[in-house]
């Protein structure tokens, strides 16, 4: 590479960057230290220095907010059932996503548009609109206020996020890899099964973590469509932040949270490279 | 082109000419459209609201730096948080000459002595709502919290009940109907509380802190626990839409907790003057009468009671007797390190 591109290169790459660390590194690291103090009397955090001293409130820094989590297995259980929940609507919505998407990249060129469009059409509504709209469809069929209904309206949700990715995949696939499978007297299901998914691991890996990352941390989906034990982390979070103002220990179970989704990544990153390495 | 052009100026000149305006940070659907049209040509300002749900809410949006609003209407508790953490603009009294009409027992409150930032505006309670026809069916009692929390009462309506989502209501109630007070520290009977909730939860539908006013409304359940305007709200849409059956609420006989709300002046609003001016207004009797009248919320006004339509000024569950004003209990804010001692509890709750 010379200086020219090599300048070109950090000049198209250096606003993205900035961009990270302006709205992730930095809200993380803000979150980290939130999570070291100890909670404000009326919300927000207390002083870090003993300046103006109020009864009962303590200052400084201090492992408290972890130390809470990890004292017994209550918080582990959300994480465990957050996690179960996240990973059963990623795999509801392959299901869902992958005949769908294949269907759409077969279509005519001039109907693809038309369908994709249908895809995203949902959006154009609230989303609440749409949540409230299940309420009153699973309303009389019984399954309101049940862990059905939440996983209902987290693959209702979510699967636009797999069918695009897997539709961008699919449609690039070329169609003469499996004439030639065809000729080679491969059936229907093997020529699947050996050529088109094989093929299209990368999109359902990037629709998995569309989907997976976000249910994570939902919490309007549960609370509006779940019933007396639906609790996921999203709504965890959400309650110490605003019911009962304990920024820290919101933040702390926030950055357990980071910490799953990277490590949970990295892992995947890792299986890939051995995989390759093998074949 | 032309009056593209004078569109755009007249947009750009919108904030300039409108210089009386005042901000009222407020409750959903708690001041009607009747008063609001009324102060706004009495006063020639325009009254702008922003709304919110709980005063967890509204607190935290102020904590984040939320600014501008001149009035709020926080719940006692919250009004005692802001004024320690001197958010709060004092009140002039000399531009109150209304304020005598608020009852003497409303005055004086243990968090804002002496009234010094607050006015009382209206007041609810949580209660009991219920379908009339089914409670009758069923021979259930609707006058004891015995109803959401005992199972030989829960198994005749599983899953047409739903609580509060809220750590302080709920468990509230549980140590109200136990006997203790809704105020009480003690982790041995929060357990307590803890476990009655464990027991019953079974037989709930949900937690729910607004979806169950059009519940009940519709029928789709038959008990919940809620605020005494929200259970109003429930009762009028129930008849006006015709269903075949009645809504109605009444405070249980153990007590229950009352949420006095309060109009103060925040530090960060403009435009005292106008602030006052509102809340004097507000006091009058017959626009303070408004806010039992349409929202069915309970009024510390003497002055609005004539104003006050007989059905609602006799209604106990929205106007509480002397005797059941005695057993109510208004919520104080917990310190921090007993917050989360419950909110544990709560946890556990949601999870078992």
């Amino acid at each position: 590479m010379n200086r020219a591109t090599r300048l070109a290169a950090w000049a198209v790459s250096l606003p993205p960057t900035l961009f990270l660390l302006l709205f992730f590194l930095a809200p993380s690291v803000i979150m980290v230290l939130a999570s070291l103090r100890y909670p404000g009397e009326f919300g927000g955090l207390a002083a870090l220095l003993p300046l103006f001293p109020a009864d009962g409130v303590e200052t400084g820094l201090t492992g408290e907010a972890y130390a809470f989590i990890f004292s017994d297995l209550t918080y582990l259980e959300i994480f465990g059932r957050s996690f179960i929940v996240a990973a059963l609507t990623t795999f509801i919505c392959i299901l869902l996503a992958y005949p769908l998407a294949a269907l759409i990249a077969r279509s005519p060129k001039r109907h693809r548009d038309l369908m994709v469009l249908l895809v995203i059409l949902p959006f154009a509504s609230n989303f609440l609109v749409r949540v409230y709209a299940w309420i009153i469809i699973l309303g009389p069929l019984n399954l309101l206020y049940t862990s059905s209904a939440v996983l209902i309206g987290m693959v209702y949700v979510h699967l636009p996020f797999m069918v695009l990715p897997l539709y961008t995949n699919l449609e690039k696939h070329d169609p003469a890899l499996l004439e030639a499978a065809q000729d080679l007297g491969a059936n229907a299901w093997t020529r699947f099964w050996r050529i088109t998914f094989p093929l299209s691991l990368p999109g359902i890996y990037s629709g998995s973590a569309l989907v997976f990352i976000p249910v994570l941390g939902m919490f309007a989906i549960p609370e509006l469509l779940g019933g007396t034990g639906d609790i996921l982390i999203g709504n965890l979070i959400k309650e110490q932040f605003l019911d009962n103002r304990d920024w820290p220990l919101g933040s702390a179970v926030s950055i357990m949270l980071t910490l799953a989704v990277l490590l949970l990544a990295a892992f995947t990153v890792w299986a890939g490279r051995t995989r390759r390495r093998q074949a | 082109m032309r009056c593209m052009l004078y569109i755009v100026l007249s947009l750009l000149a919108a904030p300039l000419c409108a210089a009386d305006e005042l901000y009222l940070y407020n409750w959903n659907n708690y001041i009607s459209d009747a008063t609001v049209a009324r102060f706004e040509q009495y006063c020639g300002c325009r009254l702008v609201q922003d709304y919110y749900s709980d005063n967890e809410e509204m607190l935290a949006k102020l904590e984040a730096g939320a600014a501008g609003y001149d009035l709020l209407v926080p719940t006692g508790n919250a009004v005692e948080s802001l004024i320690r953490r001197g958010a709060l603009r004092a009140l002039d009294h000399a531009q109150l000459p209304h304020l005598g009409n608020v009852k003497p027992e409303y005055l004086n409150t243990w968090f804002d002595p002496g009234n010094r930032y607050s006015v009382p505006y209206a007041y609810t309670v949580t209660l009991l709502g219920y379908n009339e026809e089914k409670m009758r069916e069923l021979q259930l009692p609707t006058d004891s919290w015995a109803l959401i929390f005992e199972p030989k009462y829960l198994e005749k309506i599983r899953g047409k009940v739903t609580v509060l989502n809220s750590q302080r209501e709920l468990m509230g109630a549980a140590m109200i109907y136990l006997g203790h007070s809704a105020q009480d520290k003690d982790p041995a009977k929060w357990q307590q509380a803890k476990d009655l909730i464990i027991r019953a939860k079974p037989y709930w539908a949900t937690f729910s802190n607004s979806t169950y006013i059009k519940d009940l409304a519709i029928g789709n359940i038959w008990v919940a626990q809620g605020y005494s305007s929200d259970m109003y709200r429930a009762q009028q849409d129930a008849l006006d839409a015709g269903r075949p059956f009645h809504v109605g609420f009444s405070t249980p006989q153990e007590g229950a907790v009352i949420a006095l709300d309060n109009f103060v002046l925040h530090k960060s609003g403009r435009r005292p003057d106008l602030a006052h001016k509102f809340i004097n207004f507000m006091l009058d009797g017959r626009n303070a009468a408004d806010i039992s009248n349409h929202i069915g919320a309970g009024n510390p006004n003497a002055a609005a009671m004539p104003y006050i339509v007989p059905e609602i000024a006799g209604n106990e569950a929205i106007f509480p007797t002397p005797t059941q004003m005695g057993e109510m209990e208004m919520l104080r804010d917990f310190d921090a390190r007993s917050r989360r001692v419950l909110t544990r509890l709560w946890t556990e709750i949601k999870l078992r």
